[in-house]
């Protein structure tokens, strides 16, 4: 009786955060299938469209972009997420962990300065710094002037610049949880443990590591979701050009970006339904593969 | 207190309700507000400035027809790209808020008159030109960019032609004479000078040391629809008017992507290319840098007040142009013109009751005097019969010269899917160029896309 007096409170506590699900999620998802079914489009406005059943997705399997642009994706996704929304961002944090207080405040400061700053104005200072000679700070600085070739980077390596770009405001996210976390690692097990004699990498290792498992499933979760759905960034260095489309910006730019004005509402919707369904998938085997129930289960001390 | 309150809240409910009530029962005075949306500021300005000129005039003649209508003109200048200026009045159309008026391009008649946006502004070229005197003094091929399906749908702004331009210094340093650069545009015109010559010419330029290595020809860095004139120059076809259908000519489309391969692997475009920034680009093909490029007429205007030394007099001193050159010898040179149109919102998507007097106003917009400033202060072609004759558009030595590309330009389709078309064609061409594929397979691919998004409308030949 109690306890479900006290799981009734606890809906009520969930409501706001159950409604805010609802609206911008469920809602949102409802309706994009709904719309992936039909043949909406700039030509038939929003009033004209028709029911169209699973064309879409037979669109989607037979069309020939399908498999490239799903590999671009899982490549972005995953070496994004590997080496720098996971991997630099604890690098940060551990690194600033270890220098003085205030120093290690003013480089984790230093590195919140990318997502700070206006995507669009930020992508640009990317493409000055990579554009072609004579322009371009690489060419000017690194390549010029001892006589190597010069090109004009972002075409070149445009994956490369589709990840750093990205990446580098990715892991601001990654480290901001990571520095919490390793600060709230109790002081006397991380003085105790040098103490003992355990050496610096060690107790990164030993100690630092294993208590970051919880943030570690968060940041990557969080991060996988976050990485498969945004596009903004890749839009404006490369618009999707030199096999850089990735899924997102392709139901982007289906549904609501076309050169000459008609945009596939039914088969952008498809194409963003299917990210749903993969970003759902990946939230569930992360919860399995983390054990996300044994890390959110009760404490055994309200069991006495 | 609490009365006081109570009165004051009913006089706030009340007021406006007897406000609008006097305002019925009077039928006095009407003020029509026609919202107008163009794009880009700078040069191109006239395309709304003039709209708020125009009103003024509207608001005299019809207080002259004993009216008491007046109409108030909100003129917008967007200043981003074309694909979020489309999204934007798509949206506001489905919303019932779109402009009365959108100035934009011809291939949008057939998309938005299919969902309703626009209205049809008569059901012939002739029912048309009685509006207005200026309707029957504009251009008559013209109006075949803005008739679909037998109506008239919009009523041009302006044109332009898309020339190669050539820098006349470097033909010097390369040793051409005096007459045979004079020569150029003629030999363009007539299919003697192909784009194999182009690029035998630009590598020799490259191997002479006359201009840097990738220097040698530089197409427009970005999407646009100037890549369609390659295609055609190579035979290709896009449209069937008799069966309403696209086309896609493979043999020319590989031909086309591999004109693009080659003009990177012979050295005279930089390997990468595609996306440079359009400051960069204005500025290499202006100040001699480059010695062929191709771009369109309004770049010259923006050349001469923002990039050229010396302004236009420098432009002259080294700049040729004419026709795009064909792709087969013997064949003639040709040029894509895309005209602007002013298109009239229906009242479901705009709200707006009077789309008389929106046409009315487009006509006030486009009288000679008006449309010359816009003409000759953005570089873009005139659109009327008269101008020809006159002063202030005979004066614009570039407008003159220029203008007889219109003698063998062409039009982009107006089709529901040629945006679609559109992008496949584009990306085929990118991945070609990049050298990712090779221009039989980016071809293949392309045709591919299409094929599944473009269905039963495609003939592929």
């Amino acid at each position: 009786m109690e306890k479900e007096k006290r799981n009734l409170t606890g809906l009520w506590f969930m409501l706001p955060a159950i409604i805010l699900v609802i609206v911008f999620f469920f809602i949102p998802v409802i309706m994009t299938i709904g719309i992936s079914l039909t043949d909406m489009s700039s030509v038939t406005g929003f009033s004209a469209w028709k029911w169209v059943g699973f064309k879409n997705y037979i669109k989607i399997a037979q069309h020939p972009d399908s498999i490239t642009n799903f590999i671009a994706t899982l490549k972005y996704v995953s070496i994004t997420l590997i080496f720098f929304n996971v991997g630099l961002g604890l690098l940060i944090a551990i690194a600033t962990n270890h220098l003085k207080n205030s120093i290690g405040g003013f480089f984790r400061a230093a590195w919140l300065l990318p997502r700070i700053t206006p995507p669009v104005v930020y992508v640009l200072m990317w493409s000055m710094l990579a554009a072609d000679a004579p322009y371009g700070v690489i060419n000017q600085l690194f390549r010029i002037p001892f006589g190597l070739s010069t090109t004009n980077w972002v075409p070149e390596y445009a994956f490369l610049f589709i990840v750093l770009v990205n990446g580098y405001i990715g892991a601001s996210f990654g480290m901001i949880i990571f520095s919490s976390a390793i600060e709230s690692i109790p002081k006397d097990i991380m003085i105790s443990s040098l103490v003992d004699g355990a050496s610096y990498s060690q107790r990164i290792r030993h100690i630092i590591i294993p208590q970051l498992r919880w943030p570690l499933l968060f940041v990557v979760t969080y991060q996988t979701l976050s990485l498969l759905t945004s596009f903004e960034y890749i839009m404006i260095l490369t618009d999707g050009n030199f096999s850089t489309e990735v899924w997102s910006l392709w139901s982007y730019h289906k549904a609501l970006n076309n050169y000459w004005g008609n945009f596939q509402y039914g088969f952008g919707a498809a194409l963003a339904a299917v990210l749903v369904v993969v970003g759902t998938l990946l939230g569930i085997i992360y919860m399995k593969y983390f054990r996300f129930d044994a890390l959110v289960q009760e404490p055994k001390i309200d069991e006495l | 207190m609490k009365k006081a309150i109570a009165v004051l809240l009913l006089a706030l409910v009340a007021l406006p309700v007897m406000a609008s009530g006097s305002q019925e029962e009077a039928g006095g005075p009407e003020t029509v507000k026609l919202s107008v949306w163009t794009r880009e500021g700078g040069i191109n300005h006239w395309r709304a400035d003039l709209a708020v000129e125009a009103a003024e005039e509207l608001n005299a003649q019809l207080k002259a027809e004993g009216s008491e209508i007046s109409v108030e003109v909100e003129a917008y200048l967007d200043e981003g790209d074309w694909g979020n200026y489309k999204k934007k009045f798509s949206l506001a159309a489905d919303a019932g808020e779109a402009p009365a008026i959108i100035c934009s391009g011809h291939e949008d008649i057939p998309v938005w008159s299919r969902a309703g946006y626009i209205v049809p502004m008569g059901d012939s070229v002739q029912s048309v030109k009685a509006l207005a005197p200026q309707f029957d003094d504009v251009i008559d091929s013209l109006w075949n960019a803005s008739t679909w399906q037998n109506k008239v749908w919009g009523v041009p702004q302006d044109t332009e032609a898309r020339p190669m331009y050539f820098s006349t210094t470097n033909l010097k340093k390369l040793g051409w004479d005096d007459a045979r650069i004079a020569a150029l545009p003629a030999d363009m015109a007539e299919g003697r000078f192909t784009l194999d010559d182009l690029i035998a010419t630009a590598k020799e330029a490259v191997n002479k040391g006359v201009v840097e290595p990738g220097y040698g020809y530089w197409h427009r860095p970005r999407k646009g629809g100037d890549f369609v004139q390659f295609y055609k120059a190579f035979g290709g076809d896009l449209y069937d008017a008799g069966q309403d259908k696209l086309i896609v000519d493979r043999d020319a489309l590989v031909k086309f992507y591999d004109f693009q391969r080659r003009s990177v692997t012979e050295g005279v475009t930089p390997g990468k290319y595609i996306g440079t920034e359009w400051k960069i680009w204005h500025d290499v093909v202006s100040t001699n840098k480059a010695l062929f490029w191709n771009g369109g007429t309004w770049m010259w205007a923006d050349w001469a007040k923002n990039y050229a030394p010396g302004g236009e007099d420098t432009l002259w001193a080294n700049v040729g142009f004419g026709y795009e050159p064909s792709g087969i010898r013997g064949e003639k040179g040709i040029t894509l013109s895309h005209p602007l149109v002013y298109l009239v919102a229906s009242e479901d998507a705009s709200g707006n009751k009077h789309q008389d007097l929106a046409t009315r106003l487009i006509a006030l917009m486009s009288t000679t005097e008006r449309n010359t400033r816009h003409a000759v202060e953005s570089g873009h072609l005139g659109i009327l019969k008269s101008q020809n004759d006159f002063d202030a558009y005979k004066d614009s030595k570039f407008l003159a010269d220029v203008t007889y590309l219109l003698d063998n330009n062409f039009y982009q389709p107006n089709h529901v899917m040629y945006g679609l078309w559109f992008d496949a064609f584009w990306e085929g061409m990118v991945s070609a160029e990049q050298g990712d594929k090779t221009p039989e397979k980016a071809a293949d691919d392309a045709i591919k896309v299409m094929k599944v998004e473009i269905e039963d409308q495609l003939i592929v030949r």
